[in-house]
């Protein structure tokens, strides 16, 4: 028995849940516990173990059956060879397909190939979106990721002692003074928690952003995977929330649904009329002095730019800082003339192009300064 | 590590042990729930409940300590959490007037020190409490822990690996019995990997119709039938409308309870309508539920 549960682990951790040796002696403490003989209570309890998220969750369900109808019918294979590859090789596609075009399964094997990976992350991270091949979306996808992920966590990091302020600590003071019979005269301080920074990112989805809005998305979405304080709106004639759809789920299905929502995607845009809505709704709620409010838009506005200037600064008014990031600002020779654009400028704190990883990923510097 | 204290006599020897416990308290569990739980008391392991708000995690806890027989301590974790508030704090005004006091004996500073820094000028808070158990183990519920930021997050898994606190003015303190570990997540940021790892983990979904069904009549016996299947089959049916905030088992029960409280035998468009508030927390959600039409939603 405790071959198969070893098995298991090593035929789960292979299947990419993030799993290790102390995972794999808990899973025979609980097979001890509860038997292998009930499936289903074992499947419960092995679970428990291996699984530390509702998505390892969802997929654990195949695999343990995949696993366990393998070593039933064919007990003295061991799991791992060829026996259930079979069965392997089916569900991992049905995997890779759901998540777009993931190469992972073709270049596992391949560890040569790191090195050249390394120079083409390089140069991945500086392409435009729009100019970036089927092929190497995966890859950039995967960059992007890892990068996002390490940038916000640094953000986040350092949004929270941006503005240490002093408070005395009592602990201390009186430890100090105790030989000046208790009187507080020599202080300590410490530093204030402060509360973190909220984001607003407002996200353009008009036709004239179709080849970044997708990439965009995941963008706040990584975002808002680290920070605590993320809301996200998609726009393009009207506004809609999706701040709880990119919160609990994973990307992909946020994605579906996402796509069934009908937000206007590759219609017209109506920046002003947008913003507008959101000023009504959602302004007064999310909008404080902590509050860093992006808008990623390329700026071509069908609405009249007088309202798009008094929404901004409307905005502006009760934001700490407003970013507001073009793709088009990559192009050599972009001028933001566009009636839109310029009616905007003046209320923008920064102005940055928003076409390629780069870009995004320089945001950091932007995100922590005052 | 020993595994944490039973109260003399209790014998927990399989699943259904739970299953049965759990529901003569009112609280109707499945199998996969009993389970973790079950492995939770067995192997000593935290257990991390995740899911959307209002589907009873916080309530697992309180359920355990009554099933085990045992205390319960309960630390509501929020931004901004800190060792004072969640482990130890002197308590300062005590220790400003022992000093006065003091002042006029022979004691030297040191003498002075060691007793302004003993026991009788600790104020314990959840987590030391948890630890310091005369008998037998109690139950932590560390609530909402991710609303915690990533440092506590970080101590919290120190005390989770070793159960023993360091306080730099007396010493460390170890657990005597090792406390039932449940910890529950509304999820609005990953824990981090090692948190996870070190429980078992649990995610609550919704539940069926038939699980629902069975939780509002152990919650609340007095509801006619007709009623409670109404109500707990609207509920699941707004699930499906995607709104911002999804009714839980909380709401459902709410909800009953107040048609219940107005007399009402059956659900109707305008006693839906009437009492929409226990089910929708926000005007969008309401806009939604009214769009899809009360009336097609009743059954």
């Amino acid at each position: 028995m405790a071959q198969t549960i070893t098995g298991f682990c090593r035929f789960v951790r292979a299947e990419g849940l993030s799993t290790g040796i102390k995972e794999s002696v808990d899973a025979l403490q609980v097979a001890n516990l509860i038997g292998i003989e009930d499936r289903d209570q074992l499947k419960i309890g092995l679970r428990s173990v291996l699984c530390s998220s509702k998505e390892e969750w969802d997929r654990f369900e195949d695999l343990f059956w995949i696993f366990w109808r393998d070593a039933d019918t064919n007990a003295e294979k061991r799991p791992g060879t060829n026996g259930s590859k079979h069965q392997k090789e089916p569900l991992k596609g049905a995997v890779t397909s759901l998540l777009g075009n993931s190469s992972k399964g073709k270049t596992a094997d391949e560890g040569g190939k790191a090195v050249v990976g390394a120079s083409r992350g390089e140069h991945l991270k500086k392409a435009d979106f729009s100019q970036v091949t089927q092929n190497d979306l995966a890859e950039l996808e995967k960059i992007a990721i890892q990068l996002i992920k390490r940038m916000s966590l640094r953000v986040s990091r350092r949004l929270k002692i941006m503005k240490a302020g002093r408070q005395i600590d009592l602990r201390r003071t009186i430890r100090k003074n105790i030989s000046r019979g208790g009187d507080p005269i020599e202080l300590s301080f410490k530093n204030r928690k402060l509360q973190q920074s909220r984001l607003v990112i407002l996200l353009d989805v008009s036709g004239s952003m179709n080849p970044y809005s997708l990439f965009l998305l995941r963008f706040a979405y990584a975002l808002q995977k680290h920070f605590r304080k993320v809301n996200t709106f998609l726009f393009s004639t009207r506004l809609t929330d999706i701040t709880v759809l990119l919160r609990s789920r994973d990307l992909r299905q946020s994605l579906q649904e996402l796509a069934q929502e009908s937000a206007g995607w590759s219609s017209g845009t109506q920046i002003g009329e947008s913003l507008h809505e959101f000023n009504f709704h959602h302004a007064r709620r999310l909008l404080t002095r902590d509050t860093i409010f992006i808008i990623l838009s390329d700026g071509w506005d069908t609405g009249e730019p007088e309202a798009l200037a008094a929404e901004l600064a409307a905005i502006k008014a009760r934001v700490r800082k407003l970013i507001w990031l073009n793709p088009l600002l990559g192009m050599k020779d972009y001028q933001p003339v566009t009636r839109g654009m310029s009616a905007a400028l003046p209320y923008i704190d920064l102005f940055a192009p928003g076409h390629n990883l780069e870009s995004l990923l320089a945001l950091e510097r932007h995100l922590t300064s005052t | 590590m020993a595994p944490p204290t039973l109260a003399k006599g209790k014998q927990i020897n399989e699943v259904q042990d739970v299953v049965r416990g759990f529901e003569s308290l009112g609280y109707i569990t499945d199998p996969a729930l009993a389970t973790v739980l079950f492995l939770g008391i067995k192997l000593g392991k935290p257990v991390l409940l995740e899911g959307h708000a209002g589907l009873g995690k916080t309530e697992v806890g309180k359920v355990l300590a009554a099933f085990l027989g045992t205390r319960l301590i309960r630390l509501q974790c929020y931004e901004g959490l800190d060792i004072n508030s969640a482990v130890y704090e002197w308590n300062y005004q005590k220790q400003l007037l022992a000093i006065k006091i003091e002042e006029a004996t022979t004691q030297s500073v040191e003498e002075k020190e060691k007793h302004i820094f003993s026991r009788e000028f600790l104020m314990e808070r959840p987590l030391l409490q948890a630890i310091q158990a005369e008998e037998i183990s109690p139950v932590l519920l560390v609530d909402e822990v991710d609303r915690a930021d990533e440092a506590f997050e970080a101590f919290l898994l120190e005390l989770l690996s070793d159960f023993q606190i360091s306080i730099p003015e007396m010493g460390t303190i170890g657990a005597r019995h090792v406390p039932f570990v449940i910890l529950t997540s509304n999820r609005s940021r990953e824990l981090s990997d090692a948190l996870k790892r070190r429980c078992l983990y649990h995610w609550i979904d919704y539940p069926s119709l038939d699980k629902e069904l069975k939780i509002v009549t152990a919650r609340l016996p007095g509801i006619e039938e007709e009623l409670g299947r109404q109500v707990v089959s609207f509920v699941q049916a707004a699930r499906k409308l995607h709104l911002s905030k999804s009714p839980g088992v909380a709401e459902t029960l709410d909800w009953a309870q107040a048609l219940m409280s107005l007399s009402k035998h059956r659900l109707d468009p305008v006693a839906a309508e009437e009492t929409l508030g226990c089910l929708s927390k926000s005007v969008e959600d309401t806009g939604k539920i009214r769009a899809a039409g009360i009336e097609s939603l009743i059954s």
